[in-house]
């Protein structure tokens, strides 16, 4: 079968351009001002919530949330609230004219409850009242009898160690019979001979919390009714198009008559998935059922209870290695709990299998993953996808390891790191742009790992500092999720000005300037030439979701595609317009030129308006799809992603042994991330995840009463970093390891910078506490002070 | 559930510059009185309870959360909100230090940084790191931009000392606009 164009494109690039350094591009790899700096701040930016005052007679939609976390519903009587005043419309499930589900991956999610509620979140009506006030005031009236049902929050209540057998239970879910939503497993080697011949064996539990995404900007959406029946919503969501699809299907219209339109977001980090989708049809139906525009926002509490989480953790892992430090095999169990939806769920358990065994060379491995349904607060994706919590778990391991061998972490690591020529656990072959010992080494440098790691491990006094390394890697774009694709289009206007539309999104981190970069780059002219347009379902096209570290690799690709395309047909003309050979044209806006001959010259505009006359199209679209994911789900065999992005992760600590107070002190992250192509957003990523990624190591958790009510539903309670609590320094370090199929050789940056943060940091505070007792203990997170000083108290590492 | 009677307070408000006469009810936050009766959309909100910043204002040249603080009660205040931080046409200092050290993601919190730092920077013009830290503490950035806006305080204390507080809008637009900055 022979390539298709776009692939060759890619590829032609990466070839023409991979011994080029960084430095030597135009735009790729640079510091620009992003496209939406500007807007910002100057306060003029709009995010959904201020369109509001564009649209003076829209109405409120409340949601009616369920007063229990797990209960038959008996009656919905809304005869009260429908009188109050300023109340135009209560919603219940019988007024949605499609199907009544917003699941994300399976359909096991009503938009509106109606037969039983599962989480504290779960929305049994909707308000449309002229005021927030008078719809918030009606919320009250709206009588539900509920009979209750046992409240399930652990996860172990569902499966049991030792399989993962599901146990007798309350069914959260008796629709479908299990509330185990997915296994997963990998089966590779003998792992029962390779524990028998193993000289050293390691094995522990760990949990890792349900974080929040905690984006500043709370869900918001407005919808408006259109003329033919159809309906337009501005929406907080990341992709759109899986937006417009969930909203299609709970109006009952064809795609067409729903559009979609992304407005700036304050922020998503995977939270934006699922919830948009939900507000987005809570909007349109009030707009539909009430003909006026119709406006929804969250508060901070509903925010919180109402919107996916990251999963939590409990698993069990066993390593085996060599006397010489070679790991043999990695046996676990690991179970991560979905809450009461499914949403995202099967993927984060499918990404979390996949990477379970860490950056490294494992030659057996049994591998046992279940995901789990609870009365929690459902969870879906969060930057990093699963990912951070088996590699919390897996480099965890790697410390109890190395202190059981007497060795460095840094030499384990470095003993069993994949390489060039390695096979991943999944017997992937790597044959290039694996950057991982480069990124380590570089790291290690850094911060001088050996001489601090020596000298903090022989201090005395209650204050102690700790270093420790942490390594990851994670596959980009969605691999074997799904249908893995993007587009964009170009659209060079008469007077040489350009409009960039695609439907992924700018979550902030500034995904999208990295595809402005590539356009400049590949046509030569000036970023500033470009603008961008909203994510619009009906001008932008299908670019498949804004996820899984996406958007500079698969957008990229498809950016570089049409660029590309374009560029070939302005050199053929401009060649025959100067007379010279189209390889030899050289745009460098508003200049174009003949290399050899830089006499011979046109403008840009004059080119662009030659095209025009000449009958050569200025608009192009690009696309691009990935190869096929392989995946085995007996074995765990393949190739689960077309390629991973590699890192290494320093923190260095302080903890104070007299309050368990951890503080980072310093820090420094060194990622492969193929090619530099937006310096300014690869370094938010970097810094701004290592600040996340903290936030998960130390001080995030959602808390639950048994009656499955979430105790921290504000930022004053669930708490995220300050500017206090951040490292002095962070420091990155990039690797330009390469990528064939990447555009410009790129990798991804958005997920993998949250995921090895919270290990570095726990084998930090394992290595300030200095005992060999205390490290196993060092097995879950967030490591409060309550938690890090019960660990003190308990081994008397204070008396020492 | 008691229904109120429709009562209304009358404000006197100066509002970036411009005088308002508004009746509100008693209950009304500033937030959205200035977010949905006068449409000044960079006041966000982000908690409604004082905790994340995004709604900060100067009132009287102090920033207050204009989430927890109603409108009834600012009779003959003077309000500012990063619309009237300069005048029409022009940018200040501070906005052009935040665009100069290249913080920005989301943006959702930054006219409360920006709003914070013209308060520091009114009180103490000079302030050292620590004090910068200790003053923004109170305003979260998500995305974890915190060592960048403080060094974009750093940055427009010095413009600020050399004089230079406001910008011509359209030429940073130009010269700023997706430019090459660094390497």
């Amino acid at each position: 079968m022979s390539k298709p164009e776009y692939v060759e494109i890619v590829e032609k690039v990466f070839d023409k351009t991979k011994q080029k350094k960084t430095e030597e591009f135009k735009y790729i790899g640079k510091s620009i001002i992003k496209w939406d700096a500007i807007d910002k701040i100057t306060g003029k930016a709009w995010f959904t919530a201020d369109l509001k005052k564009l649209f003076q007679n829209a109405v409120f939609v409340y949601s009616v949330r369920t007063k229990y976390a797990h209960a038959w519903i008996m009656k919905i009587d809304v005869t009260d609230a429908a009188k109050y005043p300023g109340v135009l419309k209560v919603i219940t499930a019988n007024d949605i004219p499609g199907i009544n589900d917003v699941g994300y991956v399976i359909p096991d999610q009503p938009l509106l409850a109606y037969k039983k509620v599962r989480y504290i979140g779960d929305t049994v009506a909707l308000i449309v009242a002229e005021s927030m006030e008078n719809a918030r005031e009606a919320a009250e009236l709206v009588s539900v009898e509920y009979e209750p049902l046992e409240v399930i929050l652990d996860p172990l209540k569902i499966v049991e160690w030792g399989g993962l057998r599901e146990k007798e239970h309350t069914l959260i879910h008796e629709e479908r019979g299990s509330d185990v939503v997915s296994r997963y497993k990998i089966r590779t080697g003998d792992v029962k001979k390779a524990f028998e011949e193993a000289a050293v064996v390691v094995e522990n539990e760990y949990r890792t919390p349900m974080q929040e995404h905690a984006y500043l900007e709370p869900e918001a959406a407005l919808a408006i009714p259109q003329p033919d029946g159809g309906v337009t919503i501005y929406a907080k969501t990341q992709c759109p198009f899986d937006t417009r699809k969930a909203v299609a299907q709970v109006l009952g219209l064809p795609f067409n008559k729903v559009r979609v339109i992304v407005p700036p977001l304050g922020g998503g980090f995977g939270g934006a998935e699922d919830v948009g989708n939900e507000i987005a049809a809570k909007a349109a139906l009030a707009a539909l059922l009430t003909k006026r525009p119709a406006f929804l926002v969250h508060t901070r509490e509903e925010s919180i209870i109402g919107h996916s989480k990251r999963h939590p953790m409990i698993a069990r892992y066993k390593h085996a290695a060599t006397r010489d430090g070679r790991l043999l095999a990695v046996e676990a169990e690991i179970i991560l709990d979905t809450g009461a939806y499914a949403s995202l769920g099967p993927f984060v358990g499918w990404r979390a299998i996949v990477h379970s065994t860490g950056p490294y060379k494992v030659p057996n491995a049994k591998i046992d993953l279940a995901v789990v349904y609870t009365n929690k607060v459902y969870a879906g994706a969060f930057r990093g996808f699963g990912n951070p919590q088996v590699t919390f778990a897996v480099e965890r391991q790697m410390d109890l390891l190395a202190e059981e061998l007497g060795m460095d972490p840094v030499e384990l690591r470095l003993k069993n790191i994949l390489r060039n020529g390695d096979r991943t656990v999944h017997g992937q072959l790597l044959d290039h742009g694996v950057g991982l010992e480069e990124a380590l080494l570089k790291a290690v440098e850094a911060i001088n790992w050996y001489e601090r790691r020596k000298l903090y491990s022989q201090q005395k006094g209650t204050i102690r500092r700790g270093i420790g390394i942490a390594l990851m890697y994670h596959g980009n774009s969605i691999g074997a999720e799904g249908a893995d694709f993007s587009s964009a289009t170009i659209i060079i206007q008469r007077d040489g000005s350009i409009v960039f539309r695609t439907g992924l999104t700018d979550m902030g981190q500034g995904a999208i300037q990295g595809l402005v970069n590539i356009i400049a780059e590949t046509l030569g002219v000036p970023p500033s030439y470009i603008r961008v347009e909203w994510p619009d379902t009906a001008s932008t096209p299908d670019a498949g979701p804004t996820v899984a570290s996406r958007s500079t690799v698969m957008g990229g690709n498809a950016t570089l595609v049409a660029a590309y395309k374009l560029r070939q047909r302005l050199n053929k003309l401009a060649a025959e317009l100067l007379g010279c050979d189209p390889d030899n044209i050289v745009i460098n806006a508003p200049d174009v030129y003949c290399k050899n001959d830089p006499r011979l010259k046109i403008t840009w505009q004059e080119l662009v308006e030659q095209s025009f006359w000449k009958g050569v199209p200025l608009q192009e679209f690009g696309y691009f799809r990935a190869p096929p994911a392989e995946w085995d789900e007996e074995t765990g065999q393949g190739a689960p992603y077309m390629h991973y992005t590699f890192g290494a992760i320093i923190s260095d600590v302080e903890v104070d042994l007299e309050t368990g107070v951890v503080r980072v002190r310093e820090a420094v992250t060194a990622y492969d991330i193929g090619r530099v192509i937006n310096r300014v957003g690869a370094e938010h990523h970097a810094v701004g995840g290592y600040i996340q990624g903290m936030g998960y190591a130390l001080m995030e958790d959602l808390y639950y009463a048994p009656d499955g009510r979430v105790y921290n539903t504000n930022l004053s309670t669930y708490h995220i970093p300050t500017g206090l609590d951040i490292p002095e320094k962070i420091k990155s370090i990039w690797v330009e390891a390469g990528f064939r199929r990447g555009p410009y050789g790129a990798k991804g940056l958005g997920e993998p910078s949250i995921v090895a943060i919270a290990p570095s940091i726990a084998n930090a505070v394992a290595h300030a506490l200095g005992s060999k007792e205390a490290n196993k203990d060092i097995n879950r997170i967030p490591l409060t002070p309550d938690y890090v000083y019960s660990v003190i108290k308990k081994h008397g590492l204070l008396k020492k | 559930m008691i229904m109120m009677e429709e009562k209304v307070v009358k404000v006197h408000l100066k509002v970036n510059g411009k005088e308002y006469e508004l009746e509100v009810p008693p209950n009304e936050r500033l937030l959205d009185t200035l977010r949905y009766r006068l449409g000044l959309t960079s006041v966000k909100e982000g908690c409604g309870r004082g905790e994340c910043g995004t709604c900060i204002v100067l009132v009287n040249g102090m920033p207050r959360h204009s989430c927890l603080t109603l409108t009834a009660t600012l009779d003959g205040s003077e309000v500012t909100t990063l619309e009237g931080l300069a005048p029409e046409g022009k940018i200040h200092a501070i906005q052009l230090a935040f665009l100069e050290t290249k913080g920005v993601q989301c943006g959702f919190c930054t006219p409360g940084f920006i709003l914070m730092a013209k308060a520091l920077l009114d009180k103490n013009p000079d302030p050292n790191m620590e004090e910068v830290k200790e003053w923004l503490s109170s305003t979260l950035c998500r995305c974890g931009s915190y060592h960048y806006y403080f060094a974009a305080v750093k940055l427009a204390a010095k413009y600020i000392k050399e004089g230079k507080i406001y910008f011509d809008e359209e030429e940073v637009r130009k010269k700023y606009y997706m430019k090459v900055v660094g390497r």
